[in-house]
């Protein structure tokens, strides 16, 4: 059984062709890119994905002029129906903006873009992008120059104690330290959740590395359980490309 | 009528400027004490509406919907009948 996701371009969004290119390893899937004008019905998908890039030239604020595209109201909808929903980076802000996720994201607190490796503490293990795992330190690659996580100390309180803070900036031996923190993000937020948990955001790019080719495949392991949403099994692990 | 709502969006009191404390360094670089910088924007928009009431409406929908993230933002706004060319 093949699985259809939407991957939703924005004007100056960059990452989709990187998203469809790391899906294309995962077995039966099908990735299909989508204007953000023509988007306007995602029923006929099975997850969708807002990937990163500078939608709208980052303008007013990353995503703010976004959330109001015919692409986010269609968005929307598919996550209201519980339809999983992955946003990186940009994709995240986006989220964020259009009210689909908690909190904002700011310039970073060193006021420097930052693109590096890090690492991220998986906090979550029943949302559609994390399963089987939990605990586990994923290494991956930023790019950003605002992914600084922030919300109001109620708001900080409410996704800490209903556990949806799905990924934490930690070293490599898994440790929450202030150094780990790439853009200074409150409590080492790297990505969050709404309350149904279907609806995952974070600022690092799965997609970047889904292949040895580009130095890692810990971003496989999250876009690959897209095949374990329809039929409860899926490859856990990197098979690499027959 | 024709109004122009002059919004001045800025960062809440409690949310770190890290934009502000990069002037305020640079500012004393150049010799002056400076204690502290917030920085924000003025977003001037140009609009009709039926009459002031509606304006103000109009105002405050922009304001919390679009020009200002209230989870990071605060925003004060100056409203004014525009004149007429």
């Amino acid at each position: 059984m093949t699985t259809r996701v939407a991957l939703l371009r924005y004007p100056g969004t960059w990452s989709e062709r990187d998203f469809a290119h790391a899906f294309s390893l995962v077995p039966d899937v099908e990735t299909e890119i989508l204007w953000h004008e023509d988007a306007t019905d995602l029923s006929r998908f099975d997850a969708a994905i807002v990937p990163g890039g500078f939608s709208y030239g980052d303008y007013l604020r990353a995503g703010a002029i976004a959330k109001l595209s015919p692409a986010t109201k269609a968005l929307r909808r598919f996550a209201e129906d519980g339809r999983p929903v992955l946003g990186s980076c940009n994709g995240f802000q986006i989220l964020c903006e259009a009210g689909l996720l908690p909190g904002a994201l700011l310039r970073n607190a060193s006021l420097e873009y930052r693109c590096e490796w890090i690492h991220v503490r998986v906090e979550r293990e029943d949302t559609p992008w994390t399963r089987g795992l939990a605990g586990e330190v994923l290494r991956m690659p930023i790019g950003h120059g605002e992914g600084c996580f922030v919300a109001d100390a109620d708001t900080l309180a409410e996704i800490e104690s209903e556990g949806r803070v799905v990924f934490r900036y930690v070293d490599a031996k898994g440790a929450a330290t202030l150094e780990a923190n790439p853009n200074g993000a409150m409590a080492n937020i790297a990505g969050v959740c709404n309350p149904a948990g279907n609806v995952v955001g974070l600022m690092p790019h799965p997609e970047r590395c889904a292949e040895e080719l580009l130095g890692g495949t810990d971003g496989y392991r999250v876009l690959a359980n897209v095949t374990r949403m329809l039929v409860g099994t899926g490859p856990a692990l990197y098979r690499g490309k027959d | 009528m024709r109004f122009t709502a002059t919004f001045h969006v800025r960062p809440k009191a409690e949310v770190r400027d890290p934009q502000g404390e990069a002037v305020s360094s640079a500012l004393r670089s150049l010799g002056v004490e400076v204690a502290s910088v917030r920085t924000g924007k003025e977003i001037v928009v140009t609009f009709d509406a039926a009459n002031t009431h509606k304006a103000d409406e109009a105002m405050r929908m922009m304001g919390n919907e679009l020009l200002a993230n209230p989870v990071i933002e605060e925003f004060s706004v100056d409203l004014k009948e525009a004149v007429s060319a």
